[in-house]
C-alpha cells in the first residue's frame, strides 16, 4: 500500500516536471512524422484524406489540425513533395508525395521502429505481468 | 499555382463556413499571413488546406475547434514556425522595387510640375536648385515613411478584417484618408523645414522628369521580369 502510495506521488512529480509531458509530444510527434511518411509512401495523398487515414488506424487521440505542422516540415527536409491538382471530385487540392530522400528516411524510421519496438513491448509485457501476480 | 491565384480560391471557398467555422478562420488567416518574412506560396498553400479541411470536416458536422483545437493562436504559432522563410531574393528586390517605383513618382512628379509650371505659365525657374546633403536626408527619410506608411495600412487592414460586420463603409475610408493625408503630410513639412547642408547645385528641371521615369521604368521592367 505505501508502496503504491510512493509509486504514485513519484509519477505525478515527474509528471508536473513535465519531463513525460514533453517526452511523450516528442516521441508522438517523431511516430507521427514516420506514419505519414507512410501512408504517402502507399499512396499520394491530400491532408485531409491523410488525417482520415491516421484515424482509420486508430490514431484518433491526434487532433487533425496537427498534421499540417508536420506536413510543413516534412516539405522544409525535402522529404515530401506537395503538387496542386484536380482531384476526382473536382476541386484542386495539394497532394503530397515521397521524394527520394523522404523514401530514405521512411527506410530508416522502419528500421529504427523494428528495432525499438519488439523489446519495448517485451518490456511492458513484463512489468505489466510482475505488477499483476503482485 | 501561382500565390495570388490560391488567395482567389480561398476568397471563393471561404464563403462556404458557417459563421462560427469563419470567424474562428479569418482570425488564423490574419494571424498566420501578417508575417512578413515567410514564403508567400508555401503560407497560402497551407492555408487553403486548411480551409478545405474545415470545410470537409463542417460537412460531417464538426466545428474548427475539433479540427484545429481550443489553442488557435498556440495552433498557429506552431505553424509559423514551420513554414519556411521568403528567399532573401524576393524580400530585396520587393524592397528595391518599390523604392525605386516610389522615387521614379517623386522625381518625376517633381520634374515634370516644374517644367510645366515654367514652360506654360512662367512660374519658377527652369533650373532647380537644391543642396546635396539635405537633398539625400530628405529622400532617406521619405523612404522611412514609406515604410511606417505601407506597415500602418498593414496593421490597418488586419483590425479592419476583424471588425469586418461593424465597420461601415465610410468610416474605412476616412480612416485610409486620414493615413495618407498624414503621410503626405509629413513628407511636405519636412521639404519645407529640412535646413540646407552640403554643396548646392543647379540642374535643368527637366532632368529630373527624365530620371523620374527611368526610375519608374526599371521598377516596372522588375516586376515584369518577376512574374514571367
Amino acid at each position: 500500500m505505501l508502496n503504491k502510495v510512493a509509486i504514485i506521488s513519484t509519477s505525478i512529480l515527474l509528471y508536473k516536471v513535465g519531463g513525460i509531458l514533453s517526452l511523450r509530444s516528442q516521441l508522438l510527434k517523431g511516430i507521427l512524422e514516420g506514419c505519414i511518411l507512410s501512408i504517402i509512401n502507399m499512396q499520394p495523398a491530400y491532408g485531409y484524406e491523410l488525417s482520415v487515414k491516421l484515424q482509420q488506424f486508430g490514431l484518433s487521440d491526434v487532433s487533425e489540425g496537427s498534421i499540417y505542422p508536420i506536413l510543413l516540415r516534412l516539405q522544409k527536409e525535402e522529404l515530401i513533395k506537395g503538387e496542386m491538382r484536380a482531384s476526382e471530385s473536382g476541386p484542386k487540392r495539394k497532394y503530397y508525395k515521397l521524394t527520394e530522400k523522404g523514401y530514405e528516411a521512411l527506410q530508416l524510421f522502419t528500421h529504427h521502429w523494428e528495432l525499438i519496438k519488439e523489446p519495448v513491448d517485451n518490456i511492458i509485457e513484463q512489468g505489466g505481468n510482475a505488477h499483476g501476480s503482485d | 499555382m501561382e500565390a495570388t491565384e490560391i488567395i482567389e480560391l480561398n476568397n471563393e471557398k471561404r464563403t462556404r463556413l458557417t459563421e462560427h467555422n469563419l470567424k474562428y478562420y479569418e482570425d488564423m488567416l490574419l494571424y498566420i499571413r501578417l508575417n512578413g518574412n515567410k514564403s508567400e506560396q508555401q503560407t497560402e498553400e497551407v492555408l487553403l488546406e486548411m480551409l478545405e479541411h474545415l470545410l470537409q470536416a463542417q460537412q460531417e458536422g464538426k466545428t474548427a475547434e475539433e479540427v484545429f483545437g481550443s489553442d488557435p493562436k498556440a495552433y498557429c504559432k506552431e505553424v509559423i514556425k514551420e513554414i519556411p522563410k521568403e528567399e532573401q531574393k524576393n524580400q530585396i528586390s520587393l524592397i528595391i522595387m518599390i523604392v525605386l517605383q516610389f522615387l521614379g513618382i517623386f522625381i518625376g512628379v517633381t520634374g515634370i510640375l516644374g517644367t510645366a509650371l515654367y514652360f506654360f505659365f512662367g512660374i519658377g525657374n527652369s533650373l532647380t536648385t537644391f543642396s546635396i546633403g539635405s537633398g539625400i536626408a530628405i529622400l532617406v527619410i521619405d523612404l522611412i515613411l514609406l515604410g511606417v506608411f505601407i506597415f500602418s495600412i498593414l496593421k490597418w487592414i488586419k483590425r479592419g478584417a476583424f471588425s469586418k460586420k461593424e465597420t461601415k463603409k465610410w468610416v474605412e475610408f476616412f480612416q485610409v484618408w486620414i493615413i495618407c493625408t498624414v503621410f503626405i503630410g509629413l513628407i511636405m513639412l519636412i521639404q519645407r523645414f529640412m535646413p540646407a547642408f552640403g554643396k548646392e547645385v543647379s540642374i535643368p528641371t527637366f532632368y529630373l522628369a527624365i530620371l523620374g521615369a527611368l526610375l519608374y521604368l526599371s521598377s516596372y521592367l522588375m516586376r515584369k521580369n518577376q512574374t514571367t
